[in-house]
């Protein structure tokens, strides 16, 4: 049963179509993850979805309702943590899910949310008062906190340091047990490997592939990477001649080999017939960042340093 | 409790952990008084060239309209173009409740605060100074609602279309400037050549002050200045909710 039907959303801002033409659905208690660079038009395909904008083109529907015509009833039941979303400074982290709580029919009880996100010592702080990761936390707790049947939750981890970014994924799936449905926008690629069920991938507004992360990874052609240190040195063509292996590359006295197919055993066999030691091996799988690259031409853009 | 309800207690607690802003609204105008009557020489002295008034008679209309000045827009707009630019508007409108609702609630604790800031500099005009109250009390009360009307509906407007924290507080305090010199804090509207007089009168401060001079001396509020607050009220009022952006 879908819970979001968009069926060729357009959404222009000064004649450019930052949204253009997307159609996808999303199924009831799944984890939709929205993949693309910045300015691909995720933000506002979700903005859409949630009536903060109205669209040019095509038609939206949020379990059965229209997002401008039945705007409120949407709202009761749909959770939206938006980025750069700040409160006031001196709001008090519990007067604000309080607050916020007051505005629904059929609230969460916000204490146990301040325990499950990780806040509940943080109950009387104030917001300016808060780290980084603590505002992301009570930014996702206000979405929460009127108990959504669905939440759509924008750059989830960004500025997040690695823990906080791995209990925050922890907190999701969590979510998604209980049985909320749950749109994931993001352009962090691992954050969409990890915790989607399936991915869009979206660029300039429009959609380039929609599949499960294992599925857009299989159409990059099976590729991966082998890295290693030759314990002597050794030439290209050792390698380049064998069928399996696409390409090598070297990066400072590392050798980068791709290939697909038995690739690796091909390559340890050359080696040890050769007396050389491969040190420091490890092998990359491609990665969706490599899928996106093969579908589009581009990269998804600057990586989240982790 | 409503929605409502509720965002005004959170504002007003909110409100009142700003101390400096507190001080402002509510004790400039009663401050302005004291300072004048016993500090200006002669302030507490009836003055042939103000026709047998004392300064402090002739300023404490002048002190409720600086009052409702200073809310409407060294406060007000910067509040709001606070709450659209940290996003809080946009983060309401993901809700079941509209952020209507919360312009709604500053708007209601700056009444609030206006009335408070406006009593404070009676009483102590009263107690300090022996200035009688208004004479024609519902005059006066009709002059201070359409005032407050009228100044808020401009720093609404201001607030609704500012885009940013420093546009807010900018263009907040281009227009408060010159509101207050028209009010006749820096030389009163009486010794005011007829030219900035009449400019005066247009402005919803400089009608305010003539509307409270007239009902505290127990007159009818001028039309013309009743007029001019009204003007601005709805003016700037329809102006600002059809305009105000909400990010």
């Amino acid at each position: 049963m879908s819970v979001i039907e968009v069926e060729n959303l357009v959404k222009r801002y000064d004649d450019v179509a930052v949204v253009d033409g997307l159609s996808f659905t999303v199924e009831r208690g799944e984890i939709f993850g929205i993949l693309g660079p910045n300015g691909a038009g995720k933000t506002t395909t979700v903005e859409s979805i949630a009536g903060l904008r109205r669209p040019d083109g095509g038609r939206i529907e949020v379990l059965g309702l229209d997002p401008q015509e039945d705007a409120k009833e949407i709202k009761e039941r749909l959770g939206v943590q938006l980025q750069e979303s700040r409160l006031p400074d001196r709001i008090e982290v519990w007067e604000a899910l309080d607050l916020y709580s007051s505005f629904y029919r059929s609230p969460a009880h916000w204490p146990d949310l301040l325990d499950q996100l990780g806040l509940a010592e943080k109950r009387d702080t104030k917001f300016a008062k808060l780290s980084g990761g603590q505002k992301q936390r009570l930014s996702i707790a206000l979405a929460l906190v009127g108990n959504p049947e669905v939440a759509i939750l924008d750059e989830l981890t960004t500025g997040l340091d690695p823990q906080a970014r791995r209990d925050t994924w922890g907190l999701v799936e969590q979510l998604r047990d209980q049985g909320v449905t749950i749109v994931l926008v993001t352009h962090f690629m691992e954050e969409a490997e990890r915790l989607a069920d399936r991915v869009a991938l979206i660029d300039s507004g429009k959609l380039v592939a929609l599949d499960t992360p294992a599925g857009l990874v299989a159409r990059a052609d099976d590729e991966q990477r082998i890295r290693f240190r030759p314990s002597s040195p050794i030439e290209d063509s050792l390698l380049t001649e064998l069928p399996e292996v696409t390409g090598v590359t070297r990066v400072g006295d590392t050798i980068v080999v791709t290939g697909v197919g038995n690739v690796l055993h091909a390559v340890t066999s050359v080696l040890a017939r050769n007396q050389i030691i491969a040190e420091q091996l490890r092998v990359e799988q491609v990665t969706l960042d490599d899928a996106f690259v093969a579908l589009t031409g581009r990269s998804l853009g600057t990586p989240d340093s982790n | 409790m409503s929605a409502l309800t509720k965002l005004t207690a959170v504002e007003a607690k909110l409100f009142v952990r700003e101390p400096i802003a507190m001080f402002w609204g509510l004790a400039f105008p009663a401050l302005l008084l004291l300072i004048l009557g016993l500090f200006f020489p002669g302030g507490r002295e009836p003055s042939p060239d103000l026709g047998g008034m004392r300064l402090v008679d002739l300023y404490a209309p002048i002190a409720l309209g600086l009052a409702l000045a200073t809310l409407a827009f060294a406060t007000l707009p910067a509040i709001l173009s606070t709450y659209r630019e940290r996003g809080i508007l946009r983060r309401l409108a993901t809700t079941p409740v509209s952020p209507r609702r919360l312009v709604t609630a500053q708007l209601i604790i700056q009444v609030v605060l206006a009335v408070l800031a406006a009593a404070l500099a009676i009483a102590v005009g009263a107690i300090v100074f022996d200035i009688p109250i208004p004479q024609n009390l519902v005059g006066f009360i009709l002059a201070f609602v359409l005032a407050a009307a009228a100044m808020l509906s401009l720093g609404l407007l201001i607030g609704a279309v500012a885009p940013t924290v420093s546009a807010g507080q900018g263009i907040g305090m281009a227009v408060y400037f010159p509101m207050l010199f028209f009010a006749g804090v820096y030389f009163p509207r009486e010794v005011m050549p007829e030219g900035l007089r009449n400019i005066s009168d247009m402005t919803p401060t400089g009608a305010a002050v003539q509307a409270f001079s007239d009902t505290w001396a127990g007159l009818a509020p001028s039309t013309s200045s009743l007029l001019v607050m009204a003007a601005f009220a709805i003016g700037a009022g329809l102006l600002a909710a059809a305009e105000f952006r909400w990010e």
